[in-house]
Protein backbone atom coordinates (compact mmCIF):
# COMPACT_ATOMS: atom_id res chain seq x y z
CA UNK A 1 0.00 0.00 0.00
CA UNK A 2 1.18 3.85 -1.17
CA UNK A 3 -0.51 6.88 0.09
CA UNK A 4 0.96 9.38 -2.44
CA UNK A 5 -0.87 13.30 -1.84
CA UNK A 6 -3.93 11.27 0.53
CA UNK A 7 -4.57 9.09 -2.83
CA UNK A 8 -4.25 5.52 -1.97
CA UNK A 9 -2.16 3.61 -4.62
CA UNK A 10 -0.91 -0.12 -3.85
CA UNK A 11 1.97 -1.06 -5.57
CA UNK A 12 1.11 -4.29 -6.62
CA UNK A 13 -1.36 -2.83 -9.74
CA UNK A 14 -0.65 -2.12 -12.76
CA UNK A 15 -1.59 1.47 -13.54
CA UNK A 16 -2.38 3.13 -17.35
CA UNK A 17 -1.64 6.51 -15.27
CA UNK A 18 -3.13 9.52 -17.73
CA UNK A 19 -6.29 7.55 -17.41
CA UNK A 20 -6.55 6.92 -13.76
CA UNK A 21 -7.24 2.95 -13.91
CA UNK A 22 -5.94 0.01 -12.77
CA UNK A 23 -5.66 -3.94 -13.93
CA UNK A 24 -4.17 -6.29 -11.70
CA UNK A 25 -3.90 -10.25 -13.20
CA UNK A 26 -5.93 -12.32 -11.35
CA UNK A 27 -4.89 -15.53 -12.74
CA UNK A 28 -5.83 -17.51 -15.66
CA UNK A 29 -5.85 -15.19 -18.12
CA UNK A 30 -8.00 -12.86 -16.53
CA UNK A 31 -7.24 -8.78 -15.65
CA UNK A 32 -9.29 -7.18 -13.17
CA UNK A 33 -10.00 -3.65 -14.09
CA UNK A 34 -11.02 -0.33 -12.28
CA UNK A 35 -10.82 3.02 -11.26
CA UNK A 36 -8.19 4.28 -8.97
CA UNK A 37 -8.63 6.54 -5.94
CA UNK A 38 -7.74 9.80 -8.30
CA UNK A 39 -10.37 9.24 -10.29
CA UNK A 40 -12.68 8.73 -8.09
CA UNK A 41 -11.71 12.00 -6.48
CA UNK A 42 -11.56 13.70 -9.82
CA UNK A 43 -15.16 12.73 -10.57
CA UNK A 44 -16.37 14.63 -7.55
CA UNK A 45 -17.09 11.81 -5.14
CA UNK A 46 -20.73 10.76 -5.15
CA UNK A 47 -21.33 8.80 -8.45
CA UNK A 48 -24.77 8.46 -10.33
CA UNK A 49 -23.51 5.59 -12.52
CA UNK A 50 -20.90 3.48 -13.16
CA UNK A 51 -22.45 1.64 -16.78
CA UNK A 52 -20.42 -0.94 -18.54
CA UNK A 53 -21.36 -0.87 -22.32
CA UNK A 54 -23.05 -4.04 -22.70
CA UNK A 55 -22.12 -3.97 -26.06
CA UNK A 56 -18.57 -4.49 -25.23
CA UNK A 57 -19.21 -7.38 -23.40
CA UNK A 58 -17.10 -10.69 -25.36
CA UNK A 59 -15.85 -7.96 -27.79
CA UNK A 60 -12.36 -6.34 -28.11
CA UNK A 61 -11.41 -3.06 -26.38
CA UNK A 62 -7.93 -1.38 -26.97
CA UNK A 63 -6.05 -0.19 -24.38
CA UNK A 64 -7.41 3.68 -23.91
CA UNK A 65 -10.79 3.02 -25.55
CA UNK A 66 -13.94 3.76 -23.40
CA UNK A 67 -14.99 0.05 -21.87
CA UNK A 68 -17.49 1.76 -19.42
CA UNK A 69 -18.47 5.55 -18.14
CA UNK A 70 -18.98 7.40 -14.74
CA UNK A 71 -21.48 9.73 -14.35
CA UNK A 72 -21.72 12.07 -10.93
CA UNK A 73 -23.57 15.33 -10.74
CA UNK A 74 -20.30 16.54 -11.56
CA UNK A 75 -18.63 15.17 -14.36
CA UNK A 76 -19.31 12.02 -16.98
CA UNK A 77 -16.57 10.38 -18.40
CA UNK A 78 -15.34 7.42 -19.52
CA UNK A 79 -13.30 4.33 -17.82
CA UNK A 80 -10.57 4.00 -20.51
CA UNK A 81 -9.18 0.28 -20.64
CA UNK A 82 -5.69 -0.26 -19.23
CA UNK A 83 -4.85 -3.28 -21.64
CA UNK A 84 -5.97 -3.94 -24.80
CA UNK A 85 -8.30 -7.20 -24.80
CA UNK A 86 -11.70 -8.57 -24.54
CA UNK A 87 -14.35 -7.43 -22.30
CA UNK A 88 -15.41 -10.14 -20.08
CA UNK A 89 -17.62 -9.29 -17.51
CA UNK A 90 -19.00 -6.29 -15.76
CA UNK A 91 -18.98 -6.37 -11.72
CA UNK A 92 -22.86 -6.49 -10.84
CA UNK A 93 -22.65 -5.02 -7.68
CA UNK A 94 -21.69 -1.04 -9.33
CA UNK A 95 -25.48 -1.23 -10.17
CA UNK A 96 -26.80 -1.22 -6.97
CA UNK A 97 -24.31 0.90 -5.44
CA UNK A 98 -21.70 2.10 -8.32
CA UNK A 99 -20.02 4.67 -5.05
CA UNK A 100 -18.11 1.25 -3.87
CA UNK A 101 -15.88 2.38 -6.75
CA UNK A 102 -15.26 5.05 -4.30
CA UNK A 103 -15.52 3.73 -0.95
CA UNK A 104 -13.54 0.64 -1.82
CA UNK A 105 -11.66 1.11 -5.78
CA UNK A 106 -9.53 -1.60 -5.66
CA UNK A 107 -11.37 -4.50 -3.75
CA UNK A 108 -15.48 -4.74 -4.07
CA UNK A 109 -15.00 -1.69 -6.61
CA UNK A 110 -13.86 -2.89 -9.17
CA UNK A 111 -15.38 -2.08 -12.59
CA UNK A 112 -14.91 -5.05 -15.12
CA UNK A 113 -13.09 -8.02 -15.97
CA UNK A 114 -10.97 -8.90 -19.12
CA UNK A 115 -8.91 -11.25 -21.10
CA UNK A 116 -6.21 -9.28 -22.31
CA UNK A 117 -4.90 -9.74 -25.79
CA UNK A 118 -1.26 -9.39 -25.13
CA UNK A 119 -0.52 -9.12 -20.92
CA UNK A 120 3.24 -9.96 -21.76
CA UNK A 121 3.71 -7.43 -24.54
CA UNK A 122 1.69 -4.48 -22.85
CA UNK A 123 2.46 -4.65 -19.12
CA UNK A 124 5.31 -2.89 -19.85
CA UNK A 125 3.20 0.16 -21.35
CA UNK A 126 1.81 0.22 -17.76
CA UNK A 127 3.17 1.86 -14.26
CA UNK A 128 3.84 -0.54 -11.21
CA UNK A 129 5.78 -1.01 -8.30
CA UNK A 130 7.35 1.55 -6.39
CA UNK A 131 8.86 3.26 -9.97
CA UNK A 132 5.32 3.00 -10.66
CA UNK A 133 4.01 4.61 -7.97
CA UNK A 134 6.81 7.23 -8.14
CA UNK A 135 5.81 8.23 -11.58
CA UNK A 136 1.71 8.70 -10.55
CA UNK A 137 3.14 10.79 -7.85
CA UNK A 138 4.71 13.18 -10.24
CA UNK A 139 1.83 13.12 -12.04
CA UNK A 140 -0.18 14.07 -9.41
CA UNK A 141 2.12 16.77 -8.43
CA UNK A 142 2.47 18.51 -11.91
CA UNK A 143 -1.12 18.48 -12.26
CA UNK A 144 -1.73 19.76 -8.87
CA UNK A 145 -3.96 16.77 -8.13
CA UNK A 146 -4.62 15.39 -3.84
CA UNK A 147 -6.80 13.05 -2.57
CA UNK A 148 -6.77 14.70 0.43
CA UNK B 1 -12.35 5.12 -32.73
CA UNK B 2 -15.88 5.84 -32.71
CA UNK B 3 -18.32 2.66 -33.75
CA UNK B 4 -21.65 4.42 -33.91
CA UNK B 5 -22.74 7.80 -35.24
CA UNK B 6 -25.38 9.87 -32.97
CA UNK B 7 -27.09 13.00 -33.48
CA UNK B 8 -29.03 15.43 -30.59
CA UNK B 9 -31.01 17.97 -32.43
CA UNK B 10 -31.45 20.95 -30.05
CA UNK B 11 -34.21 23.02 -30.23
CA UNK B 12 -34.43 24.36 -26.77
CA UNK B 13 -33.14 27.54 -25.93
CA UNK B 14 -32.89 29.96 -23.22
CA UNK B 15 -36.89 30.60 -22.78
CA UNK B 16 -36.63 26.83 -21.00
CA UNK B 17 -33.60 26.82 -18.76
CA UNK B 18 -34.50 23.18 -17.56
CA UNK B 19 -34.50 21.72 -21.23
CA UNK B 20 -30.88 22.91 -21.35
CA UNK B 21 -28.51 21.07 -19.51
CA UNK B 22 -29.43 17.38 -20.05
CA UNK B 23 -28.70 17.22 -24.05
CA UNK B 24 -25.34 18.71 -23.39
CA UNK B 25 -24.92 16.00 -20.86
CA UNK B 26 -26.07 12.84 -22.96
CA UNK B 27 -23.91 14.32 -25.76
CA UNK B 28 -21.01 14.34 -23.26
CA UNK B 29 -22.19 10.66 -22.12
CA UNK B 30 -22.21 9.15 -25.41
CA UNK B 31 -18.59 11.21 -26.48
CA UNK B 32 -17.67 8.99 -23.22
CA UNK B 33 -19.10 5.79 -25.09
CA UNK B 34 -16.73 6.20 -27.76
CA UNK B 35 -19.95 7.07 -30.16
CA UNK B 36 -19.14 9.80 -32.88
CA UNK B 37 -21.36 12.66 -31.08
CA UNK B 38 -23.03 15.61 -33.05
CA UNK B 39 -24.91 18.09 -31.95
CA UNK B 40 -27.28 20.04 -34.20
CA UNK B 41 -28.79 23.19 -33.33
CA UNK B 42 -31.58 24.78 -34.88
CA UNK B 43 -34.94 27.30 -33.51
CA UNK B 44 -34.47 28.10 -30.37
CA UNK B 45 -31.20 25.83 -29.53
CA UNK B 46 -28.85 28.26 -31.69
CA UNK B 47 -29.12 31.11 -29.12
CA UNK B 48 -27.09 28.92 -26.72
CA UNK B 49 -24.38 29.18 -29.48
CA UNK B 50 -24.31 33.12 -28.95
CA UNK B 51 -21.26 34.74 -27.34
CA UNK B 52 -22.01 34.99 -23.68
CA UNK B 53 -25.47 33.64 -23.59
CA UNK B 54 -25.37 30.30 -22.16
CA UNK B 55 -23.41 31.66 -19.41
CA UNK B 56 -26.52 33.97 -18.65
CA UNK B 57 -29.03 30.63 -18.46
CA UNK B 58 -29.11 28.56 -15.46
CA UNK B 59 -31.39 25.23 -15.95
CA UNK B 60 -31.55 24.58 -11.75
CA UNK B 61 -31.19 28.09 -9.38
CA UNK B 62 -27.69 27.81 -7.99
CA UNK B 63 -26.44 25.33 -10.12
CA UNK B 64 -24.30 25.17 -13.18
CA UNK B 65 -24.94 27.65 -15.45
CA UNK B 66 -25.83 25.98 -19.48
CA UNK B 67 -21.99 26.78 -20.84
CA UNK B 68 -20.78 24.56 -18.13
CA UNK B 69 -23.10 21.98 -19.59
CA UNK B 70 -22.10 23.49 -23.17
CA UNK B 71 -18.36 23.42 -22.28
CA UNK B 72 -18.28 19.92 -20.96
CA UNK B 73 -19.57 18.62 -24.21
CA UNK B 74 -17.06 20.14 -26.89
CA UNK B 75 -14.08 19.58 -24.95
CA UNK B 76 -14.97 15.49 -24.86
CA UNK B 77 -15.24 15.81 -29.19
CA UNK B 78 -18.95 16.34 -29.23
CA UNK B 79 -19.26 18.45 -32.79
CA UNK B 80 -21.72 21.74 -32.33
CA UNK B 81 -23.17 22.30 -36.20
CA UNK B 82 -25.66 25.31 -36.36
CA UNK B 83 -27.99 25.66 -38.83
CA UNK B 84 -28.06 28.52 -40.81
CA UNK B 85 -31.47 29.33 -41.01
CA UNK B 86 -32.00 29.64 -37.60
CA UNK B 87 -29.31 32.02 -37.47
CA UNK B 88 -31.71 34.26 -38.83
CA UNK B 89 -34.69 33.84 -37.93
CA UNK B 90 -32.47 35.23 -34.72
CA UNK B 91 -30.56 38.00 -36.39
CA UNK B 92 -27.66 36.25 -35.46
CA UNK B 93 -24.63 36.56 -37.65
CA UNK B 94 -21.78 33.85 -37.78
CA UNK B 95 -19.84 35.98 -36.06
CA UNK B 96 -21.88 36.56 -32.96
CA UNK B 97 -21.31 32.82 -32.47
CA UNK B 98 -19.05 30.88 -30.30
CA UNK B 99 -16.08 28.93 -31.63
CA UNK B 100 -16.23 25.93 -32.37
CA UNK B 101 -19.80 25.71 -34.64
CA UNK B 102 -19.70 25.32 -38.03
CA UNK B 103 -22.55 26.58 -39.85
CA UNK B 104 -24.83 24.09 -41.65
CA UNK B 105 -27.48 24.09 -44.03
CA UNK B 106 -30.96 22.09 -43.53
CA UNK B 107 -30.11 19.28 -46.01
CA UNK B 108 -26.86 18.43 -43.93
CA UNK B 109 -29.34 17.85 -41.12
CA UNK B 110 -31.45 15.19 -43.24
CA UNK B 111 -27.95 13.82 -44.94
CA UNK B 112 -26.70 13.40 -41.00
CA UNK B 113 -29.80 11.81 -40.05
CA UNK B 114 -29.29 9.34 -41.63
CA UNK B 115 -26.14 8.74 -41.25
CA UNK B 116 -26.76 8.16 -37.85
CA UNK B 117 -27.19 4.97 -35.45
CA UNK B 118 -29.93 6.67 -32.91
CA UNK B 119 -31.20 10.94 -33.47
CA UNK B 120 -32.27 12.04 -29.61
CA UNK B 121 -34.53 15.64 -30.45
CA UNK B 122 -35.00 17.77 -27.31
Amino acid sequence: MASVRGCNLPDDLYYLIEKHVWAKPMGGGVVRVGITAVAAKLSGGKLAAITVKAKNIGQEVKQGKSLATVESSKFVGPVPAPVTGVLLRANDKLANDPNIAVSDPYGEGWVAEMQPSDWEGEKGSLATGPAGIAAYQAKLEADNVSCA
Amino acid sequence: MADDKVMILMTSGPDTPRRCATPFFFASLAAAMDYDVTMFFTIDGTLLLKKGLAETVYPKAGGKPVSAFLEEAMESGVKFLACTASTELHDLQPSDLIDGVKMVGGASMWQLAEDCKTVLTF
